[in-house]
C-alpha cells in the first residue's frame, strides 16, 4: 500500500497547497508583501498594472521621455502611499484615482511652463489646418493635443477623461472628486472652448 | 446620420482614440528603472526635508535676533543709567560699596 493511499487526507492537502502556491499571487497579497518591503513583490504589481497606466498617461503626455517620466510619478507616489491603501476598493481603482491626479499635476505644470515659453512652429502648422483636413491627413491627435494644450488643465482633463477614454461621468466623478453634475458642466464648457479654439484658429 | 455623428469635434475625439499611442517601447524594462530610482539612496529626501524645516529656522533665527537685540538694548541703557549715577553720586557707590562688603 502506497503512502498516498494510507494517507489520503494528508496528501490532498499537501497537493492544494501546490495548487495555492503554484497560482498567481493576488493584488492584496502582492500589496502586503510590498508593504513589507518586498521590492519584486511591488515590480510584479507594476508589471501587472503598467498598461492601464501607460494608456492613461500617454493621452497627456508630449513624447516618450515625458510619458516615462509621468508613468514614474505614478508609481513612486503608489509605492510612497502603499501604507494608506485600505483594501477597501480594488487596487486597480485606486491606483486609477492616483493616475489622475498625477496627470491633473502633470497637466498643471505644463501650463505654468507654458505660460512663460513661444509657441513651436509645429503648433503654427497646425493652426491652419481645418478639423477635416487634419483627420483627413492622420493628424488628428497632434490637432486635437494643440487645441486641448489652448485649455486650461481642469478641461483638458476632463475631456481626456470623458471623451478619449470614454470613461462614465460617474467614474469620472469618483477619479476626479467633483460631483456628477459638475463633471458634465465641466465636460460641456469644455468642449465648447475647444469648438471655439479650433473654429476661430481655422477662420483666422 | 445623427447630428452627433456629423459634428466634427466629435470626429476629431473619435480619430484621437482610434490612433492611440503605441507605449510598448517605453514599458520595455520599465519595473527595472522603476526599482533603481525607488532604491537610490534616501539623501535627496533629507536635502527635500531640509528645505520644507527652513521657515522654521529662519523663524528661530529671526526671534534669536530679536532677543539679543531688546537684550543689548536692554543692557545699554542700564549700563548708561549706572554710568550717569556714577557720575552724579560717586559717593553713594562707595558707600554702597562699603554696605555690601559689610553684609559679607
Amino acid at each position: 500500500m502506497t503512502a498516498a493511499l494510507a494517507f489520503p487526507v494528508l496528501f490532498a492537502a499537501k497537493s492544494d497547497g501546490a495548487v495555492r502556491e503554484a497560482a498567481e499571487p493576488t493584488d492584496d497579497d502582492l500589496v502586503a508583501a510590498a508593504r513589507r518591503g518586498d521590492h519584486d513583490a511591488f515590480a510584479s504589481l507594476v508589471r501587472r498594472h503598467k498598461p492601464r497606466v501607460f494608456g492613461t498617461a500617454a493621452r497627456f503626455a508630449r513624447d516618450d521621455h515625458q510619458l516615462d517620466d509621468l508613468a514614474q510619478d505614478v508609481f513612486v507616489r503608489a509605492f510612497q502611499k502603499l501604507a494608506q491603501f485600505r483594501h477597501d476598493a480594488p487596487f486597480a481603482h485606486w491606483l486609477a484615482r492616483i493616475t489622475i491626479t498625477a496627470c491633473y499635476d502633470f497637466l498643471r505644470k505644463e501650463r505654468r511652463i507654458r505660460d512663460r515659453v513661444a509657441l513651436d512652429s509645429i503648433e503654427y502648422e497646425l493652426r491652419d489646418s481645418s478639423v477635416e483636413g487634419a483627420i483627413a491627413a492622420g493628424r488628428a491627435r497632434e490637432l486635437l493635443a494643440w487645441g486641448m494644450r489652448q485649455l486650461t488643465s481642469e478641461e483638458q482633463l476632463i475631456l481626456t477623461l470623458c471623451e478619449l477614454e470614454e470613461r462614465p461621468m460617474k467614474e469620472v466623478a469618483a477619479l476626479t472628486g467633483w460631483s456628477e453634475s459638475n463633471v458634465k458642466v465641466r465636460a460641456f464648457r469644455a468642449r465648447h472652448s475647444l469648438r471655439k479654439i479650433l473654429e476661430d484658429h481655422h477662420d483666422s | 446620420m445623427t447630428p452627433e455623428a456629423a459634428d466634427p469635434l466629435d470626429a476629431l475625439f473619435r480619430a484621437a482614440r482610434e490612433s492611440a499611442p503605441d507605449t510598448s517601447r517605453i514599458e520595455l524594462a520599465f519595473e527595472t528603472r522603476l526599482l533603481a530610482r525607488l532604491r537610490e539612496p534616501r539623501g535627496a529626501s533629507i536635502f527635500s526635508w531640509a528645505w520644507k524645516l527652513a521657515p522654521f529656522f529662519a523663524v528661530v533665527v529671526l526671534a534669536l535676533g530679536m532677543w539679543n537685540r531688546a537684550s543689548a538694548a536692554h543692557l545699554e541703557s542700564t549700563a548708561s543709567l549706572v554710568a550717569e549715577a556714577v557720575r552724579e553720586h560717586p559717593e553713594r557707590l562707595v558707600l554702597s560699596l562699603v554696605a555690601r562688603a559689610g553684609d559679607r
